[in-house]
């Protein structure tokens, strides 16, 4: 599967800080030839839309220092940025809700599987792609 | 001579002459100080036959052996409850080829977390009044990176450990400190002996 429409990769945000967690995302990602940025905490996620960085989809932590997921998905609303799918990541047995609650389109508890990932790009590339026509 | 007899060099015997074959291949380390040789034998396993190179069949043939021991081992962890099929996830993504080394790099990852946060948590629960949330934290994180490699039965012992925190048990959370530690050491273990094992497979290409 390309993730590319067009010659246009899909941008995925990554907010994790837990090393291994990124690290074995990111691999995933890279199968999809998805651009991949990683911010650390929310706050580093939220800073990265006021400088203006356009993604097509985000993988959101629940539990994280400075600011949480749930947190920062609720900031990155406020700033007016709907149209980006936002996916709730935790192994806490009660992030679900925190995250739907946030604004979040979907949640996926840890650890995360590759046909879980494959659905979701894919899905980011149909409706890129329908956005288009 | 001796005194004014030329003797001759005793004819050695076959004993003698496999003892003397065998002391020429013993390595001799010139940088050290004359008095102080020191002599390491090169194992009898790995010695080639005198005069011949390593050929190409017997490195093939050491490499099959080792990738046998390293499938042997891994099965052994997954049937033992080490493993489950979490790490199967990540094998699958270092398989196709355009991840070398991930499996290495992200159980070395998991490792140094382990560490790290083991230390964390047997610190919070030495002092006078134990900061039980933190704890919690620190568990939950240890136990997702756990889950994230396939480490089951760390990420067993992280559940395990969840009632005494709940509790407020300190003396429950010591107890589960110390068997959530010796779980990790014994995957650690495991997993080393893995890595040792693809190291030296990757010797023999």
């Amino acid at each position: 599967m390309t993730s590319y429409v067009e010659g246009s990769p899909v941008k995925a945000l990554i907010v994790e800080d837990m090393a291994v967690d990124t690290l074995v995302l990111s691999t995933m990602l890279r199968k999809f030839h998805c651009e991949i940025i990683v911010a650390k905490n929310g706050k580093e996620a939220v800073q990265m839309f006021l400088e203006g960085k356009k993604f097509d989809i985000i993988f959101c932590d629940k539990d994280m220092p400075v600011m949480s997921g749930p947190e920062a998905i609720e900031k990155i609303h406020a700033l007016g940025e709907t149209h980006v799918k936002i996916v709730g990541v935790s192994a806490s047995d009660n992030a679900q809700e925190a995250f739907m609650s946030a604004g979040a389109d979907e949640f996926v508890p840890k650890p995360m599987k590759l046909d879980v990932v494959r659905a979701m790009i894919q899905e980011v590339i149909n409706k890129k792609t329908n956005d288009m026509v | 001579m001796v005194g004014n007899r030329i003797v001759s060099a005793p004819t050695l015997s076959p004993r003698s002459l496999r003892h003397r074959r065998r002391c020429r291949s013993f390595e001799f380390r010139p940088s050290l100080p004359p008095t102080t040789y020191s002599l390491r034998p090169t194992p009898r396993r790995l010695r080639p036959p005198a005069g011949s190179p390593v050929s190409p069949e017997l490195i093939a043939m050491a490499a099959v052996e080792l990738k046998n021991q390293l499938n042997a081992h891994i099965a052994s962890m997954f049937a033992a409850g080490f493993l489950d099929k979490q790490f199967q996830e990540l094998q699958m993504l270092q398989d196709d080829g355009s991840s070398p080394g991930f499996v290495s790099e992200v159980v070395g990852l998991f490792i140094d977390d382990a560490e790290k946060i083991t230390g964390l948590i047997a610190g919070l629960l030495d002092q006078p009044v134990v900061d039980f949330d933190k704890v919690d934290a620190l568990v939950h994180q240890l136990k997702g990176s756990s889950a994230s490699v396939g480490a089951q039965r760390v990420k067993l012992s992280c559940e395990q450990f969840h009632s005494y925190y709940e509790a407020k048990n300190r003396d429950g959370c010591v107890m589960a400190l110390a068997l959530l530690r010796n779980e990790f050491y014994d995957s650690r273990s495991k997993f080393q002996t893995m890595f040792q094992l693809e190291q030296q497979i990757e010797a023999c290409s």
